[in-house]
């Protein structure tokens, strides 16, 4: 298992002059294939700034982000598009499912952008909601929708799940399905999954934790013997 | 899949979609549809004369010899040239009604088009061809025969067929507006079937001019060429029944083209806000999109196709209804007036273009709104819109401010954060307010013009029209029989610095019947030795008192320079006024050609035709304006259609905006009335502002349809209360409609859910 993503002091600024504010300042960091990574880190620290760089949904003002050994800053926006397309799945915090379309479309809707998008049904069935495919999200519990919109990111086969607080609107019961489930697709399907998180728990079940505060890395610790999140204790 | 969330979410939001669907609908439905109305009368009248070969100049005048009419066809720009003996007569019918008889030469000019029986046939001398409507009404048929006399001559023979002629697509026999078939028609015979042997002295000639040649230019070679004998030249243009229909036409023309105009562009509004809040309300979706990888032109695509299908449905739907549903409206009293061989709507290529200007204008506007949100990056667009800046007005540095509550506070901030949303309510109200004042004042206008007319002007009970043939002591009898005035009416042509119109001429013997009135209605008297002129007239010309016209007489080449001694307003003839001592003096001689009288005359006289009373001519004018009445109410309806629409899409548009808001102020423990009354003041204000400026612009465009009206009719334009009363009224009610609407929202807004919605 090699580097897949590396940030070579990558910053994002935001306004000019007096108010300029870093919201990433000159990060660093690696992430290996398969990793199973928590990026902790309170309010306002930079967490999503950073996160919504490497999928490619905001652009940095300096540095490199190299994602398979390519650096992605600079790319236009048809550039960042086609690299979303294909190599990131997002899980966003209010699962962001399109309320109009049922459980198996929104999956489905994957094969509108790539041509080898996974079989909508079988991926539903893989997080256990193949008897909701024909739900729309609003019949649906939070849980239920936070794992389609997972089957959604997964459909595409991305290089990896970018999932900002998919835990966030969820009872911790719930939480810890969805967050197996997130586990589950690096352990078994070596999937790069990347978590951003204020809840520090996770960091117990996390491969390697990123800490982040005021817009830098605080510490990157691995973690040897990382526990089943089911084991951890909340 | 894109294709499904598309249905569905208009499933969703059914209200707002179907508005677009209806804006789009009724903008073009409305347009293609009196569109339809009057383009279908224009091309059918235009292929009835094409079809029949309808003259360009009837030339009138007294034995047109063979050699004349070569000499007139030899002449450049003349094409054809064909003679006939028209003469009065009457037929041995119930009611002895009068009988025009065309006696032809040749049918090759203003040939008639045949309805039953066999078409003209000028060899066949035993035959003659009738008036279809005339027959109709004294039911005769193809195969009868029919008496007529003509001089004290009799002369009967058999109905071979009956026909239209464009010629008289509108008959009247001068006294009264609306046509009465069964006493006044038309027949052609061959000139072999005249009941004399003689050589005919033909009375006019018909002429076909090169196309793209104006009559006026070729009058003087003409004239020539038939050595001086000429009395009228009548240039198309000029000919009644020719003038009365395109002048129609151009009124239904005017309504017809300036109120769709207006209701599209509300249509516009409409669509363009519901548009661009959909799109915002879906902007977490488009970063969503975004953030799958979706390609921008696709998730453009994806928007832009919900204002393209929608107003493609409304105004292709629109376009294909109008035409076939509109004009059937018009049609049925309009036949009563006009005789055309075919009634129907006609698509014009403009309704398409109106349908395809409406949706590219629809996709424009759901572009320019989907456009906005993509531009930014997909991390933005997932994130809520940062709230807007407040910053302090003006007036809140004023102690004025300090005074005020919450209510009108919150109101004014609110509405100046909104500019946008603002002005897009203040500007469909004013378009729904324009709308309504406009429809509002022509019919005010329409009925003051009757009033004026049958109330202020017309004093007497009963007309009688004198005959042609009328002896000088028939009249006279008449006159002192019913204590009658008599009057002289005439058609003349007037110019005056270049101008040159075709006007009406009425010179009165001592009439104390027709009361004349100022330019504000009120009532004068006018000068008895001078010329008086119609302020229209006068307006056309560009004189005023004291200024000189020229005019003469059809049927007489004497032109005489008079000065206008008054200008007085007339509702529905323009033209000039004079005595009959001051019209001898000029040097004419006075005949009556009616007789106006105090009394209710239900007697016959010899040389008189029927006799019509207020009544009959009151219910002509109602017959005559119905079809403009029935334009009126429909413009009605549609605006008050289309207030709805604005005004519900608007509330709804503010209520969706100021739901988080509304939601915090109930968590506060506001009661749900004083928020129905924030929402309710806030479109009050902004209906009154709209309202206001609507008043003007309704103004505006009542003129301009009144001075698209054609040179006859003269409207005047008042503001009355009245309507402004039943506008604001519709106006206000509608509005407080729409906020009852939105009350039940208020009491059922879920504050947990909509204030958890946006991340």
């Amino acid at each position: 298992m090699g580097e897949i993503i590396e940030f070579k002091n990558v910053t994002r600024a935001y306004g000019t002059g007096e108010h300029r504010l870093l919201a990433v300042d000159h990060i660093s960091f690696s992430i290996q294939e398969g990793e199973f990574v928590v990026i902790l880190g309170p309010s306002g620290a930079g967490k999503s700034t950073l996160l919504n760089l490497l999928g490619g949904m905001d652009y940095a003002t300096e540095g490199e982000i190299l994602v398979n050994g390519t650096n992605i800053v600079g790319y236009g926006d048809d550039e960042l598009t086609e690299y979303r397309a294909k190599n990131v799945g997002f899980v966003f915090q209010f699962y962001n499912l399109i309320p109009t379309l049922t459980s198996f479309e929104n999956v489905a809707l994957t094969k509108n952008i790539v041509k080898t998008a996974f079989d909508a049904r079988e991926i539903l069935t893989s997080v256990g909601l193949g008897d909701h495919a024909d739900q729309f999200p609003a019949q649906l519990s939070g849980g239920e929708q936070q794992r389609v919109s997972i089957a959604r990111a997964i459909a595409k086969n991305p290089t990896m799940l970018l999932c900002d607080e998919p835990t966030g609107a969820l009872d911790s019961e719930t939480g810890v399905v969805v967050l197996t489930l997130l586990q589950k697709m690096s352990r078994e399907k070596g999937k790069t999954v990347i978590i951003v998180t204020h809840n520090a728990a996770l960091a117990q079940a996390a491969d390697k934790v990123i800490r982040v505060k005021n817009g830098k890395i605080r510490d990157v610790t691995v973690n040897e013997s990382p526990m089943a999140v089911s084991e951890v204790n909340w | 899949m894109l294709f499904r969330k598309m249905l569905r979410d208009m499933g969703h939001h059914k209200a707002q979609f179907f508005s677009i669907f209806l804006m789009a609908f009724l903008g073009v439905f409305i347009y293609a549809g009196i569109g339809g109305e009057w383009i279908g009368l224009r091309n059918n009248s235009a292929a009835y004369y094409r079809d029949t070969n309808l003259a360009d100049v009837w030339v009138y005048g007294s034995t047109f010899t063979d050699r004349q009419q070569k000499d007139v066809e030899k002449l450049g720009n003349v094409t054809g040239a064909e003679r006939c003996l028209v003469l009065d007569g009457t037929a041995s019918l119930s009611g002895t009604p009068k009988l025009s008889l065309h006696f032809l030469d040749t049918d090759t000019i203003t040939t008639s088009h045949l309805v039953r029986g066999k078409a003209v046939d000028l060899s066949d001398k035993d035959s003659v061809w009738v008036d279809d409507r005339f027959a109709e009404a004294h039911s005769l048929n193809p195969g009868d025969s029919l008496t007529m006399t003509l001089n004290g001559i009799s002369l009967t023979k058999k109905i071979a067929g009956t026909v239209y002629n464009p010629e008289y697509v509108y008959l009247s026999n001068g006294s009264s507006v609306t046509p009465d078939f069964s006493s006044y028609g038309y027949a052609y015979l061959s000139k072999d079937a005249f009941p004399v042997p003689q050589k005919l002295a033909y009375n006019e000639i018909m002429l076909t001019l090169k196309s793209g040649t104006d009559a006026s230019s070729v009058e003087s070679t003409v004239e020539k060429a038939l050595g001086g004998n000429v009395s009228v030249y009548l240039a198309r243009k000029d000919q009644p029944s020719y003038a009365m229909f395109a002048e129609e036409i151009d009124q239904h023309k005017a309504m017809g083209s300036i109120f769709p105009l207006a209701f599209l562009a509300i249509a516009l509004l409409t669509m363009m806000t519901t548009m661009t809040r959909i799109v915002t309300a879906q902007r977490t979706q488009i970063g969503t999109l975004k953030a799958m990888g979706f390609q921008q032109g696709r998730i453009l695509r994806h928007y832009v196709s919900y204002g393209f299908w929608l107003s493609l449905a409304g105004s292709v739907l629109g376009a294909a209804v109008g035409p076939v549903t509109l004009p059937k409206l018009f049609y049925p009293s309009m036949s009563e007036f006009y005789t055309l061989p075919e009634w129907g709507p006609a698509l014009d290529p403009s309704f398409y273009g109106m349908a395809a200007v409406t949706v590219a204008l629809c996709t424009f506007v759901t572009w320019l709104a989907c456009h906005n949100v993509l531009k930014d990056t997909p991390a933005e667009t997932l994130r809520p819109k940062s709230p807007k800046k407040v910053r302090h007005g003006v007036l809140e540095k004023t102690a004025f401010w300090n005074r005020l509550g919450f209510n009108p506070r919150w109101n004014l901030r609110d509405a100046a954060r909104n500019r946008v949303r603002s002005v897009m309510a203040v500007v469909g109200v004013l378009g729904c307010t324009a709308l309504l004042m406009c429809a509002f004042d022509m019919n005010s206008a329409m009925h003051s013009l009757k009033d004026w007319q049958f109330g202020q002007i017309d004093r007497f009970e009963s007309k009688l029209s004198v005959r042609d043939s009328a002896t000088d002591a028939q009249i006279a009898n008449a006159l002192k029989e019913t204590s009658g005035q008599a009057v002289l009416e005439s058609a003349i042509e007037i110019k005056a610095n270049g101008v040159k119109k075709s006007a009406n001429l009425t010179a009165t013997d001592h009439v104390t019947l027709l009361q004349a009135t100022d330019t504000d209605r009120s009532p004068i008297s006018l000068p008895e030795d001078g010329v008086s002129l119609t302020s229209k007239l006068a307006d056309q010309l560009g004189v005023k008192a004291g200024d000189k016209i020229t005019w003469h007489l059809y049927g007489g080449e004497k032109w005489v320079t008079t000065p206008v001694a008054r200008i007085y307003r007339d509702p529905t003839v323009q033209g000039i006024r004079l005595t009959r001592t001051h019209f001898e003096d000029l040097g004419f001689p006075f005949r009556a050609t009616s007789i106006l009288s105090p009394e209710k005359v239900t007697q016959k006289f010899a040389g008189m035709d029927n006799v019509q009373n207020t009544a009959d001519l009151t219910a002509g004018w109602d017959s005559m304006t119905a079809s403009m009445m029935k334009m009126i109410v429909i413009l009605i309806t549609a605006a008050a259609v289309m207030a709805v629409v604005v005004l519900y899409n608007l509330g709804l548009l503010s209520f969706t905006e100021m739901e988080r808001e509304l939601a915090t102020l109930k968590v506060m423990g506001m009661k749900s009335g004083r928020l129905r009354g924030l929402l309710l003041t806030q479109n009050l204000c902004l209906s009154a502002v709209g309202f206001l400026l609507g008043v003007p612009a309704g103004q505006w465009l009542t003129d301009m349809i009144m001075s698209m009206s054609g040179d006859s009719f003269d409207m005047i334009n008042v503001l009355t209360p009245e309507n402004v009363l039943l506008s604001l009224a519709i106006t206000f009610a509608l509005s407080i409609f729409v906020n009852f609407l939105f009350s039940r929202k208020i009491r059922r807004l879920d504050m947990v859910a909509s204030l958890k919605g946006a991340e």
